[in-house]
């Protein structure tokens, strides 16, 4: 576990309004500021890992029992992208670290 | 694995597996770990590692900075660990949860590799001719699939939830 990614959910957004008009060179700063527009977590689909393989990292990672977990897995597989799970930037962060730590092809953006 | 017979990995009470892999079985699975440990920091192994470290955003390249900047080095460490556990228990007859957790992020990262580089896509495997050099690779790449999925199996008909 990364302990720079959890516990500290208050600091981090503090720390990132204070600093965000000052370092974001990007226009579209109503982005980065509402804090309270969701995020959301994607799995999109890749050819090497195995759909047995994604579903229990799926049930493994976020305790989803294995039919939510599989049908997760076959929307990744069928369309091609699944949104696995939402929340403050901070765990759609961790949400994505843990993912990747298991080799899944994961993306995080604001809803 | 031979012939299907027994399970290769037999789960043997709540948290142990037995192992059923034979000697040059277990031999390819550490050759395989051996050789990423040394690529997993080499920049010219770089193309080949992009599944193993792949963006956290697809539009916004200061969020995907930022991310990788957290956790690039724990990304990093958490594969060599989960390979050098895989070396250290390739001869063992049996392992517990967590080294058979080890074994399932460590071949599958081995596994993510090898399919770059050999291009995997959906509409695998391809034809290959009998002279194709990438045939090796090729049967290294299925074999550690079939590893991968008996571990996954064997894991979660046994996960407490």
């Amino acid at each position: 576990m990364n302990s720079r990614l959890v516990g500290t959910p208050a600091g981090r957004t503090t720390t990132r309004l204070a600093d965000a008009p000052v370092e974001v060179r990007d226009p579209d700063i109503d982005e980065t500021l509402d804090v309270d527009r969701p995020w959301i977590v994607l799995v999109w689909n890749d050819p090497i890992n195995l759909m047995s393989y994604v579903t229990f990292v799926l049930q493994k990672v976020f305790g989803y029992s294995h039919e939510k977990a599989e049908a997760m897995m076959l929307e990744v597989h069928n369309n091609g992208r699944s949104v696995v799970s939402n929340g403050t930037r901070e765990k759609a962060e961790l949400d994505v670290f843990r993912l990747h730590e298991h080799g899944l092809w994961a993306t995080m953006q604001q809803d | 694995m031979a012939f299907g017979l027994r399970r290769p990995f037999q789960p043997k009470g709540a948290d142990r597996f037995t192992v059923n892999l034979g000697t040059r079985e277990r031999a390819v699975v550490k050759a395989v770990c051996e050789d990423l440990v040394g690529a997993l920091e080499d920049p010219a192994a770089e193309p080949l590692l992009r599944r193993v470290y792949p963006v956290a955003h697809t539009t916004d390249a200061s969020i995907d900075a930022a991310y990788q900047e957290m956790v690039h080095s724990d990304l990093v460490t958490s594969r060599r660990q989960a390979l050098e556990r895989i070396i250290a228990s390739t001869d063992e007859k049996d392992l517990d949860r967590s080294q058979l957790e080890a074994w399932m992020i460590g071949l599958n990262t081995v596994r993510l590799v090898l399919g770059t580089r050999l291009d995997v896509s959906e509409d695998m495997p391809p034809e290959l001719e009998p002279d194709d050099p990438d045939i090796p690779a090729w049967a290294v790449y299925e074999f550690l699939g079939g590893v991968l999925d008996a571990i996954v199996r064997s894991s979660a008909e046994t996960l407490s939830s």
